[in-house]
């Protein structure tokens, strides 16, 4: 999987996954993303337009980032799951967890 | 995502079909509480974008845990799981699968999904092309292989050398869990299936090899999923255990006729979600 991240300027910092989202790239996720959660109201973009196969670990660690996200009164945002993705995350009912866009 | 794309995946979710699939792709499960979720929204949107009728049958494998209860909550129109009271092993799974499936073209897949079902256009092709039997090959040359331990590629180098050389079987990877088959072969062969562990992918291979059916082997990519329950050292032996007994099998002339009978299918062309 490729990771993308674009540092916020002026909004949310903005992270864009390429390819297939499982337990062997949780590891790199967490690291990417997790500096950004160390400010007051964090706001995280994840783009998942470019990710062909998210597995429950992979499902695990973004709930794990929102729930962070929310304690601190900001939000992650899921940004146009692709095709398999915006099923599966229906089939887990984490469609209704999310802020998808 | 694509209005097409969604507007099939709603329909093959919601409403059961009219007409007999053309496609049915089979998975086994054996507490698979974790893994199969996604491996089933994979394969059917993945599936739908085929523009065919197509099929899933889950065939648990006696799961402990929450398997079969996710399953059933999906609520899918044209999945069927076959709930099986005890753990038979791989190979029974399988066959039950296999041997309820109704359509043209039957695959089976593992839950991992650790080969992506993107490939099963590839080995279709081959289906196309007048192969009875295409085989997903870690090993052929255009694979790719992510992941797999030092451990399982030594083993699995060890066996299929045997099996090329002992049994003469003309793959060089028997054991990857996504394998395709006309309805005719995937029914005469699990019809004769008596391996029901792990090794129940070389009996299929040498019965396919004793039938004169054709056989093609198809390079793919393949990602180690995390959580596999294949013990390399253990299944190693009982492979070995097992190429001693597919020979003797076929001594014994046990290959001759049908060894199980493919179940009533109640003659219901939209098939529900059901429990078997």
């Amino acid at each position: 999987m490729i990771i993308t991240a674009t540092p916020a300027t002026d909004g949310p910092d903005a992270f864009l996954l390429s390819g297939r989202f499982d337990a062997h790239q949780a590891e790199r996720f967490r690291t990417a993303v997790d500096p950004s959660l160390d400010v007051d109201q964090p706001h995280i973009d994840v783009d998942l337009s470019d990710v062909e196969f998210i597995d429950s670990t992979a499902l695990a660690e973004i709930v794990r980032v929102m729930k962070r996200c929310r304690e601190r009164e900001g939000d992650l945002r899921l940004l146009a799951p692709s095709d398999p993705v915006r099923v599966i995350l229906e089939l887990t009912r984490l469609d209704a967890a999310f802020t998808i866009v | 995502m694509t209005d097409s794309g969604l507007s099939a995946y709603r329909s093959w979710a919601t409403t059961p079909l009219t007409e007999p699939p053309k496609y049915s792709v089979v998975i086994p499960a054996y507490n698979e509480e974790w893994r199969i979720v996604p491996t089933i929204g994979a394969i059917a949107t993945q599936m739908c974008t085929l523009g065919q009728p197509w099929e899933m049958i889950i065939a648990d494998d006696g799961s402990t845990d929450t398997t079969v209860e996710l399953v059933q909550e999906l609520e899918l129109a044209n999945l069927q799981l076959l709930i099986a009271e005890q753990n038979g092993g791989k190979g029974s799974a399988v066959r039950r699968g296999m041997l309820r499936a109704r359509g043209d073209v039957v695959l089976f897949a593992d839950a991992d999904q650790s080969t992506p079902i993107e490939q099963f256009r590839d080995l279709e092709q081959r289906i196309d092309d007048g192969y009875d039997v295409v085989v997903g090959s870690r090993a052929a040359d255009g694979a790719e292989v992510e992941n797999k331990s030092f451990v399982r590629k030594v083993f699995s180098t060890g066996l299929n050398l045997i099996v090329r050389n002992v049994f003469r079987i003309p793959v060089s990877d028997t054991q990857c869990g996504f394998k395709m088959f006309t309805a005719d072969a995937a029914d005469r062969l699990f019809r004769r299936q008596l391996i029901d562990e792990f090794s129940f992918d070389l009996e299929i291979l040498y019965l396919a090899q004793k039938f004169d059916m054709k056989t093609a082997e198809v390079p793919v990519r393949w990602i180690d999923a995390p959580g596999s329950k294949v013990e390399a050292g253990k299944v190693a032996l009982e492979f070995l255990r097992d190429l001693a007994i597919i020979s003797w099998n076929d001594v014994r002339g046990r290959y001759k006729s049908d060894n199980h009978e493919r179940p009533d299918q109640g003659v219901d062309s939209s098939m529900p979600p059901m429990a078997v």
